[in-house]
């Protein structure tokens, strides 16, 4: 936002350089506020954001906008773990105090298990990690293997990436794809064929970061394809609202992939209030950002919608069983316009 | 393995259908990393419905372990804790590392299920580091776990950690008679930290959860007089019963000389009619 306080007449308000409403609005300073009554009361399911690396400031906000559940695949945390205690920690974690935080602002928390690509490289770690990764596979509220795939399409990375298919079939669990940012269209492919080989049935994969050159096939085989949010470098949310233009809702998914990046945890509402004014039909906007990525990972048997679905909006004073993240006798909800702090 | 109660595998199998009472008796038969897997996925083949055990009309569960009960668990939680207790205890060092492990490992519900396992587990000293490691908890269930309805730490903590964990209950506003063997363990030390916290929150015109003062009121001396004496002239009655019950079971002949003013507090403490137990709804 650039905006010339003293030339007020060259700062035309959000519409004013658009001729008919009917246009997508290309105006950078398009405000999220401005748009918010769009998707007033719908719900949204993001499969894939890495919660580890958000503040709780983001968990209002996500609350606020209307996401009732999320994934969290493990993930590269963004330097290379060194020993197992490290994966064993952050594993823990996700099933332990990042569900718990989550649960504190009334958002169902989920996760997806895996050793990542990028980590698969440093052999002598992987073998260890690959033993005790059953032991979190198999936990409660886990619902697939993830993500998983390649980066640098390594012979290790394949390696992980076939055992960990391998207890994926075991585990009857889904597959949550990271596809690489180089050489995608190859790596994506390489990947859906490997799943094959090993006889993982394409509707209980999820091949993830998708763009518009590798959508098709990834439909066309079977699997599900989901499509991530993500500023810069992945799919911006106006290309998104033509994609699903294009192609409709079927076994398409988008999620935020928010992480320690630049990168939005409110991806997922903001795109639904753009398709809702492109004028795309409630119902497609629901399958997108809601029940089909419920429908891909409920397969695990470990998605009770009712856990999230129920229509009493979360008391959280009934919901602060005692400690949490608030620090003795703390309010959950705080106003931040205040500026008095009790 | 541990010498597992008739009681308990009964009451278990009592909550159990057919096919889950199958799939339990298959996975103690099977090897350690099977077991350990089970007491992982356990909610993948088993019900979470709350199990309810009355052990004064049936008797207690585990007979050497008075203080053990399940009341309000679900069956998941049960589940795990007798399928702990099917893990070979011999040689030590190795029972030690697979409990170890699924500590590492564990996800919140596994952590419920270990810390209620503890009172229940052989070597109980080997515990001590964990279970004092779950009161520093921020997660409410794993501290709950271990502080409420719970033997272990009456059992085994050193004053210290008995001290920390029962102070740590009071800051999260929770019932301290849940505590299990919160009058046996009253101290000298924990009652000047609960008087010095009582000083706290009244000067920064804040409450405090009454039932605090029980933990003060053996050890209550002049220095505690003036807030009893404001306690008294409360509008509430439960704050002038309160005071009545310090001043009462006070050993220091000042404080106890505050009740004359107040003779039919004195008597209905006398007559059985007042103690701590009429007080016990949950703090604030
Ligand atoms: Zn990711």
């Amino acid at each position: 936002m650039c905006q010339n306080p003293n030339e007020p007449s060259k700062n035309p308000s959000h519409f004013e350089s658009i001729h008919s409403s009917e246009n997508l609005p290309t105006h950078r300073d398009l405000l999220w506020e401005d748009y918010q009554n769009l998707i007033q009361g719908l719900r949204f399911f993001d499969p894939h954001i890495h919660m580890v690396s958000r503040t709780t400031d983001d968990y209002q906000m996500m609350a606020k906008a209307g996401i009732v559940a999320i994934i969290e695949p493990a993930f590269w945390v963004g330097q290379p773990r060194t020993g197992l205690a490290s994966f064993k920690d952050y594993y823990s974690s996700l099933v332990g105090w990042e569900r718990f935080r989550s649960s504190q602002f009334g958002i169902k928390h989920y996760c997806t298990m895996g050793l990542n690509s990028r980590e698969a490289n440093n052999e002598r770690l992987a073998e260890e990690v690959m033993e005790i990764l059953p032991l979190f596979a198999y936990k409660e509220g886990v619902v697939g293997i993830g993500e998983i795939g390649f980066d640098d399409q390594t012979p290790l990375e394949e390696k992980y990436y076939r055992l960990q298919l391998e207890l994926a079939k075991n585990a009857k669990l889904p597959v949550q794809i990271h596809t690489p940012h180089r050489d995608k269209k190859r790596g994506t492919e390489r990947s859906m064929s490997i799943a094959l080989e090993h006889g993982l049935d394409p509707s209980f994969v999820v091949v993830d970061h998708n763009n518009e050159e590798t959508m098709k096939s990834v439909l066309d085989q079977g699997f599900w394809a989901a499509f991530t949010i993500y500023p810069f470098t992945k799919m911006g949310n106006e290309r998104m609202v033509a994609v699903v233009e294009k192609y409709g809702s079927e076994r398409i998914m988008i999620n935020s992939s928010a992480d320690w990046g630049i990168s939005d945890p409110l991806a997922i509402p903001k795109t639904a209030a753009l398709m809702k004014q492109r004028g795309i039909p409630s119902e497609v906007i629901r399958m997108v950002t809601y029940q089909n990525a419920i429908d891909a990972f409920a397969k695990s048997g470990q998605i009770d919608v009712t856990d999230f679905e129920t229509e009493s909006q979360p008391d959280p004073n009934a919901k602060f069983h005692g400690n949490s993240i608030l620090r003795g006798g703390q309010q959950p909800v705080i106003n931040k316009n205040s500026l008095l702090i009790q | 393995m541990i010498d597992i109660p008739k009681n308990l595998t009964q009451f278990l199998f009592e909550q159990t259908t057919e096919k889950e009472r199958e799939w339990l008796e298959e996975k103690v038969k099977s090897n350690v990393l099977d077991l350990m897997t089970a007491f992982v996925a356990a909610p993948r083949f088993l019900s979470k419905k709350i199990v309810s055990y009355d052990s004064k009309s049936k008797g207690c569960l585990i007979p050497h372990q008075v203080g053990f009960q399940v009341d309000g668990w679900n069956l998941v939680r049960l589940s795990r804790v007798w399928l702990l207790l099917h893990l070979p205890t011999e040689p030590k060092e190795q029972f030690i590392k697979n409990i170890e492990t699924l500590f590492d490992t564990a996800e919140l519900n596994e952590l419920v299920a270990l810390y209620s396992a503890l009172p229940l587990l052989p070597y109980p000293w080997e515990w001590l580091p964990r279970a004092t490691d779950a009161v520093r908890s921020n997660m409410g269930f794993v501290f709950d776990a271990i502080a409420l309805l719970n033997p272990y730490p009456e059992l085994y903590f050193p004053e210290l950690a008995w001290n920390q964990l029962v102070l740590k209950t009071i800051f999260n506003g929770k019932p301290i008679h849940w505590i299990y063997g919160i009058d046996r363990r009253k101290n000298k030390e924990l009652a000047e930290a609960v008087s010095d916290f009582i000083s706290e929150r009244l000067a920064a015109g804040r409450k405090v959860p009454l039932q605090i003062w029980r933990l003060v009121s053996p050890f209550a001396n002049e220095s505690i007089s003036p807030k009893l004496i404001t306690l008294f002239t409360s509008e509430l009655k439960a704050e002038r019963e309160v005071a009545a019950l310090v001043c009462f079971e006070s050993t220091n002949p000042q404080v106890h000389s505050l009740l004359l003013k107040y003779p039919d507090l004195e008597l209905s403490i006398q007559n059985g009619e007042l103690d701590w137990s009429k007080l016990e709804s949950i703090p604030e």
